[in-house]
This record gives structure tokens, C-alpha cells and sequence, in this order.
């Protein structure tokens, strides 16, 4: 069988420049594929990770139903309050390690001469705990009843700079929509979250937040449990206290981080497959490129043909001949196409150093068994003429 | 050689191997068919969504609560110091000149029953503007009465989805709903308007603003809706509104949105998208230029007797160049006008199948597939025809017989 391959080889080669332009094709098809999937995917687990970094244990409580306005919380108003209270309940749950009642608004911070509007964030000390997050000076305040406030803050570290520069914020007094708070604590850097900058920001207590912010109920309650919990458990039990609570209103909404994830991911998926169908175009173009380039190989070499049958070759022979050269051309367009694709990836991340593309292995493997097949399925048509010559005329033609 | 004798000598090369002419020109049409439907899919969707914010209008003002200078982040997401009141939007009324109307929002969400039947709602708090100010018609019955904003009431306008499952075969007016704890009279049912950015209006009770307000707990409005008249500087009165509230709560916490900003925003991505999509199938294009350069290679290949013959006869590199070229073209050109039929086609299929979907192949989109196939012709089919022109006619009679 290696006279098969060696055959294969000179029939290649012999046409250079044709065998070059066809496998080309296929080159490009698969280049763009392995690149725009491979942005997809990197895409992805960037905003995985971005999730992730603020633990993965999580499960969050918004007020409001979702099936009617399709986002939780977005419009507000709840007849029953999502409360402290309801928070602190959820803390006797099995499993569950912490909760933190969330109320969050925006609104005007000002040290001395120096002032800018941010977000502010009522939380209970346990946050950055829960959060990964960590505080670089100082520290939040002690724990004790949420339902409590007081006029302690701490900042971020982007309005830290913005509002004290290089000095020290430590103890100083702050004015936070208008009333006076002690900063106590300045948090590590942390970057941004989905585009937003969220060391640009001032933690308060719950209690303090939502006077300060006339907000009457909680935006979000964050319900952290051990790992290895059953998250989907967890959600029910949550669910059916608070409705209890509520006088038999699932009048909120309790997402696990998982489900959204899973949700985000199939989303991502269908997204990146989208691309990389419309990509896959160029591949299918390039199929018909190598169906054509063969298809005017038999013609050529029709002579050739009758000789080899003549010599006793069969039909299932000549017939593997041809599959065997289509395929090598696509297999061979196609590692140049992954090899460009990756190095086009490489390129692109020296030149945009945020953008993420990750190019997983099994990604590579698919594109050279895709590129063969697409070989194959572009040699049955030329395959089946080579093997369906009639010998005795096939010597005749010159 | 004239230029029918050119026609002829093309015709007859491209139809004596009629599959090969046939496959080259697939992947021609494959390609502007891709580009030409895809863009068709983003062009409808653009269209979609400048639609869904014309049936709002383009002069109306957003105010909403709150405001960041943080990078990246979002106005309205939570509380403020300071409320968004019933007396900030009388008081935009009053002060501003070419303020046509105001309608104060108060959005929560709530449970309406009658009888057994009840269903999750959307609870609008407006008042009578509301109905002008977002183009809403009531089919039965009347929409909020005009009047003091701050008096409420506990009447209701009911959606044509809820009132159709509250009341199945029997008409709402006069009738007692119940909203959450309280009760209140049906006055009237809108008119179906169908989903305007995200909100269903199906499926939404409106009731007073301030028995909204009352009901949800809420001091604070979700958003102040300001209709200018037409012909005003749109950008002047968004500058006195951020002026007139920025004076009555001592500081500025609010954020004017405009309906041409969030829609010129949306639009643009939506540009950008289609565009990338396009340049991706596009490349395919590309790839059907390789097809056409090998194609003609082998053309050129066959015909080396016949070049020589004719450049014996008398023809001139250019003409021999010319040839070839306009076969290379006359294929891609042709494969462009096949693929610009078929995405046509499949862009009307789709329009007939999602007739929300207003699908229309862009002509920027067309006219780039077209010369895009036109070009890739003529550029691939440049190095055949150049090694046609250079042959040494002697030779090339001797090799071709």
C-alpha cells in the first residue's frame, strides 16, 4: 500500500501550484473557523471567570417575579418587602456559611473640596469574605445586628485616589449624599467586573444604605453555602421559606450562580457555533474548490487511469487513489489553516491584550478531522468517474 | 480580435466543460448568497429595533434617578439620596417652555385577580399623559382621567392580554379587579400594542401614579417621562431639565436619556455586528477567487495550442490578456448574479416566515458582494491570463498539438 501513497504524492506534486491553490482554500476555511471559535471560546470562559471571582458558592435573592418582566428587580416595588429580616432567616438554612443583605443606589460622595458620584453599596462586614475581595487598609466594620446602621464607610480604591489622592484616608470624615460617615477601611484593587469599574465604589451598612437611599426594602440577598452543596436544593428550600414568609407570595427571585452560568454558556455556544457556521462557508467553498481541482485530475489523467487497470488495478482501487489524494489535500490545507489560525490568535493577542482567545485541543483535533472529511466528501464525485472508466477506452484516450 | 469574436471564444471555453465552469461559479454564488442573506438578517434586525423605538418617539426625554461617574456603569439601578418626586415633573411642566407633556412612572410588580383567575403583572403608576406620551390607544372604555397627579384613585387601565384572561368573553369595564390588597374599578382596556422595548403592554395594569407610589411603598418616581414639542432643541431642554432638578435637590442626581442616544448606541452595534458577520462570509469569497485562479490555470493549460494559434494569427499579448481576463470575470461576474439570486430569495423566504423580522438585503451589502465577486475574477484570473499573454507562440503552437 505504500505505492498507493507514494502514487498519491507524485500526482501532488506534479501539480504544485494547483494542489497548493486548492489546499489553500481549505487553508483559509479552517483558519477562520479555528480563530473566530477560538474568540468565542476565550470569550466565554473570560466572563466565566469574571462570575467566578467572586466565588462560585452563591446563591442571590432579588425581589420582584421574573416571569412577567423577564429581569428580576429591574423594576422594583414588591408589595412584600424583601428584608433584613428575610435575610437573617435564610442564615438558620443547612449549609448555608453567610448571607449578606445588599441595598445599592448611587449618589454624591465629597471629602473636602473634592466630590464624585458612585455607586454605593450598604453590605454587612462579611461581604468581602464572601466575595473574595480583600481590604488593603483598615477594616470594615465589626459584625453585629444588620438591622443596625452607622456612619462608617469603606472605599474603594479608584474613589480612595480620586477623593484623597496619595494621602492618607484612613479616619478621615467623608459626606455621602449629604451625611457624614468616618472612613474606616480602603479596599484592595480588584479591576473592573463586565466593564464596570468596580473599585469606584463606597461600602456602607445595609441598614445605613437603605435610609440613606429611601429604599424600603433590600435590592439583592446573597446566600452563600459550603461547597459540594446541592445548589438546586438550596434554591427550593430558600424558595419555600421565603414564601412562607411572604404569606404564600413568591413574590422574588432566587438565581444560582450555576443555573445562570449554564444558561450564559448555551448562549455563548450557540453564539460561537453561529460564527463559526458562517466561517464554515469559506470551508465549504474550499470543498467545492478540491471537488473541482480533482474532478479535472481524472480528466487529465485518463490515460493513466486505463493504464493502472490494465496493470489489474480494480475499481475499488483507483476509487481509494483519488479519496486518498482529495483527503491529503484537505488534510494538508487544513493543518495549514490551524497553524495560521493559531498564529493569526497569537498575533491578535500581542496586538489587543484584553481581547481573550483560547484554543482549546479539542478544537484543534475537530479541524483536521472536519478538514479530511471535507476532503473525502470532495472526492466521491471525481472517485466515482476515475473508477467508473471503461479501461479499454480510458488507454485509448491520450 | 473584435469584441463578439472575444464573446464567442469565451462562451465556447466556459460551455465545453460545463461542470467545471458550473462548480467554479458555485462557489461564487455561495458566498455573495451568504453575505447577501446575512446582512439581510442584521439589516432586519437594526430595522426591528428603530422601529420598536419610533413607535415611542423621537422627541422624548427619560429621566431617570441617579447618576454615576464610574466607568462603565449604569444610571437607575437602585436608590438615591434624594427622590425623583410628583413635584420634580409638575415643577418641569411648569418651568420649561417647550415641554409639550410630562408623564411621571411609578413601575412595580403585582398580582391582579377577578374571581378565581389571577395573573403577575407589570403595575404601571401614571397619569392621563402617559397614554399620549408613549402612543398607547385604549380600545374600550377611557384611559386614566386628567387631573392632580398626587390624588390617585383606585381605577385601572387594564391590557388587552390581561383583561382577555381575567375576563375571557365578557367585557372588564365597570368591573371590581383586585391589585395586590386593593380594589379597583376597570375604566378601560388598551388597545394591543404589542412589545415597545422590552415592555409588553399586553400584559401591563395601568393605575395613578400616586396610588401606585401608595401601593408599592415608593417615595421615589421609577422615571420621569418628558414629551417636547415638536421643533425644540432637544439637546437645550435636556440641559433646563438637569438645571431645574439639579436646583430643587442641591445637587446633580439624575440622568437625561434621550430616545436618539440609546437608539443611536443600539444601532451601532448592531452596524458593527452586521458588518463583521458580512466581512466573515465574505471570506469565502476569497476562497471561491482560488477556485476560479486554478480553473483558469488549467483553462490556460488546455489551450496553450489554440493561444499559439491565435497569437500566429496575429494577436497581441493584450488581446490573448483580455481573453482570459474576461473569461475569469464573465465566471465570477455570472457566480455573483446566481448567489445574488438565491440571497435575495432566501432573505424573501425568511421575511415570509418571520414577517416580524423586516429582512432587507442592505444596498451598501449588495453592491460590495457584487464588485467583491467582480474583482476577485478579475484578480485571480490576472495570473492565468498573464502566463496565457507571455507564451512564445511557436512553442505553444508546438506543446498544444
Amino acid at each position: 500500500m505504500s505505492g498507493l501513497g507514494a502514487f498519491v504524492a507524485r500526482a501532488l506534486v506534479a501539480h504544485r501550484l494547483r494542489s497548493g491553490l486548492s489546499a489553500l482554500g481549505i487553508a483559509v476555511g479552517v483558519g477562520s473557523v479555528v480563530l473566530l471559535t477560538s474568540i468565542g471560546e476565550g470569550t466565554r470562559r473570560y466572563i466565566f471567570d469574571q462570575f467566578n471571582q467572586f466565588g462560585t458558592n452563591i446563591v442571590s435573592i432579588n425581589p420582584g417575579k421574573s416571569e412577567t418582566v423577564g429581569m428580576p428587580g429591574i423594576l422594583g416595588g414588591t408589595t412584600h418587602k424583601l428584608t433584613i429580616d428575610d435575610a437573617l432567616v435564610l442564615q438558620r438554612l443547612e449549609g448555608v456559611t453567610g448571607i449578606v443583605p445588599l441595598a445599592f443606589g448611587t449618589a454624591r460622595v465629597e471629602a473636602r473640596e473634592r466630590g464624585r458620584s458612585v455607586y454605593v453599596y450598604g453590605v454587612t462586614p462579611n461581604a468581602p469574605a464572601l466575595w473574595n475581595l480583600r481590604v488593603r487598609q483598615g477594616s470594615f466594620w465589626p459584625a453585629g445586628d444588620p438591622r443596625r446602621g452607622r456612619a462608617t464607610a469603606v472605599l474603594g480604591p479608584t474613589l480612595k485616589r480620586e477623593l484623597f489622592g496619595a494621602e492618607d484616608a484612613l479616619g478621615e470624615r467623608i459626606r455621602i449624599g449629604g451625611r457624614r460617615f468616618r472612613v474606616i477601611g480602603v479596599m484592595e484593587p480588584r479591576g473592573s467586573f463586565l466593564g464596570l469599574d468596580i473599585d469606584d465604589t463606597v461600602y456602607i451598612p445595609t441598614a445605613t444604605a437603605m435610609d440613606l437611599l429611601n429604599r424600603s426594602e433590600l435590592d439583592e440577598i446573597h446566600v452563600a453555602h459550603r461547597p459540594g452543596t446541592d445548589q438546586q436544593r438550596l434554591v427550593e428550600r430558600v424558595t419555600v421559606l421565603l414564601t412562607e414568609r411572604h404569606r404564600g407570595n413568591e413574590d422574588f427571585t432566587v438565581t444560582s450562580q450555576e443555573a445562570m452560568l449554564d444558561v450564559f454558556g448555551n448562549v455563548m455556544n450557540t453564539i460561537t457555533a453561529a460564527v463559526g457556521a458562517i466561517a464554515g462557508i469559506s470551508l465549504f467553498v474550499g470543498m467545492i474548490g478540491i471537488l473541482t481541482t480533482m474532478w479535472i485530475a481524472v480528466g487529465e489523467r485518463t490515460h493513466e487511469i486505463g493504464l493502472l487497470r490494465a496493470l489489474g488495478a480494480g475499481r475499488a482501487q483507483v476509487r481509494r487513489i483519488f479519496l486518498l489524494e482529495a483527503a491529503t489535500l484537505a488534510l494538508a490545507g487544513g493543518a495549514a489553516g490551524l497553524l495560521g489560525g493559531l498564529a493569526l490568535a497569537a498575533v491578535l493577542r500581542l496586538a489587543v491584550p484584553g481581547l481573550p482567545i483560547e484554543t482549546p485541543l479539542p478544537f484543534a483535533v475537530a479541524a483536521l478531522v472536519v478538514s479530511a472529511a471535507t476532503g473525502l466528501l470532495a472526492g466521491v464525485l471525481p472517485a466515482q468517474r476515475a473508477a467508473g472508466l471503461d479501461p479499454v477506452e480510458a488507454l485509448r484516450a491520450e | 480580435m473584435r469584441l463578439g469574436d472575444t464573446v464567442v471564444f469565451t462562451w465556447r471555453a466556459l460551455s465545453r466543460h460545463g461542470l467545471r465552469t458550473a462548480l467554479s461559479l458555485v462557489g461564487v454564488a455561495i458566498g455573495v448568497s451568504a453575505v447577501i442573506l446575512l446582512t439581510a438578517l442584521g439589516e432586519g434586525a437594526r430595522r426591528f429595533v428603530i422601529d420598536e423605538f419610533a413607535s415611542i418617539g423621537s422627541d422624548l426625554l427619560i429621566v431617570v434617578p441617579g447618576k454615576v461617574e464610574t466607568t462603565g456603569g449604569m444610571p437607575g439601578v437602585g436608590g438615591t439620596p434624594n427622590d425623583l418626586t410628583l413635584a420634580d415633573a409638575e415643577a418641569l411642566e411648569r418651568r420649561i417652555g417647550s415641554v409639550r407633556r410630562v408623564a411621571p412612572v411609578a413601575v412595580g410588580t403585582e398580582t391582579v385577580s377577578h374571581g378565581a383567575r389571577s395573573r403577575d403583572v407589570a403595575l404601571v403608576g401614571s397619569t392621563a399623559t402617559f397614554a399620549e406620551v408613549r402612543r398607547l390607544t385604549v380600545g374600550d372604555g377611557r384611559f386614566l382621567p386628567p387631573g392632580e397627579a398626587r390624588r390617585g384613585g383606585a381605577v385601572a387601565v387594564l391590557g388587552r392580554q390581561v383583561a382577555d384572561e381575567l375576563f375571557p368573553g365578557e367585557s372588564p369595564l365597570g368591573e371590581v379587579v383586585r391589585i395586590g390588597a386593593w380594589r379597583f374599578r376597570v375604566i378601560g382596556v388598551l388597545e394591543p400594542t404589542g412589545t415597545q422595548i422590552g415592555v409588553d403592554f399586553d400584559e401591563v395594569v395601568v393605575v395613578p401614579v400616586a396610588t401606585a407610589m401608595r401601593m408599592l411603598n415608593r417615595t421615589s418616581l421609577f422615571r420621569i417621562l418628558v414629551a417636547v414639542t415638536p421643533g425644540a432643541d432637544l439637546e437645550r431642554v435636556k440641559e433646563r431639565v438637569v438645571e431645574v432638578i439639579t436646583t430643587r435637590h442641591d445637587e446633580e442626581d439624575i440622568t437625561v436619556l434621550t430616545q436618539d442616544s440609546v437608539v443611536g448606541a443600539l444601532t451601532g452595534i448592531l452596524a458593527a455586528l452586521n458588518l463583521a458577520v458580512a466581512a466573515i462570509a465574505g471570506i469565502s469569497l476569497g476562497v471561491a477567487g482560488l477556485g476560479i485562479l486554478n480553473v483558469m490555470l488549467v483553462s490556460v493549460a488546455e489551450r496553450t495550442g489554440e493561444i499559439g494559434l491565435l497569437k500566429a494569427l496575429g494577436a497581441g499579448r493584450r488581446q490573448i490578456l483580455a481573453v482570459f481576463l474576461v473569461e475569469a470575470t464573465v465566471l465570477s461576474a455570472a457566480g455573483g448574479l446566481v448567489g445574488l439570486a438565491i440571497g435575495y430569495g432566501l432573505a424573501f423566504v425568511v421575511a415570509r416566515l418571520v414577517p416580524a423580522l423586516p429582512t432587507a438585503p442592505p444596498l451598501w451589502a449588495v453592491t460590495a458582494a457584487l464588485s467583491l465577486a467582480i474583482s476577485v475574477g478579475a484578480l485571480f484570473g490576472l495570473l492565468p491570463a498573464r502566463r496565457a499573454a507571455r507564451m512564445e507562440p511557436v512553442d505553444a503552437l508546438r506543446k498544444g498539438s
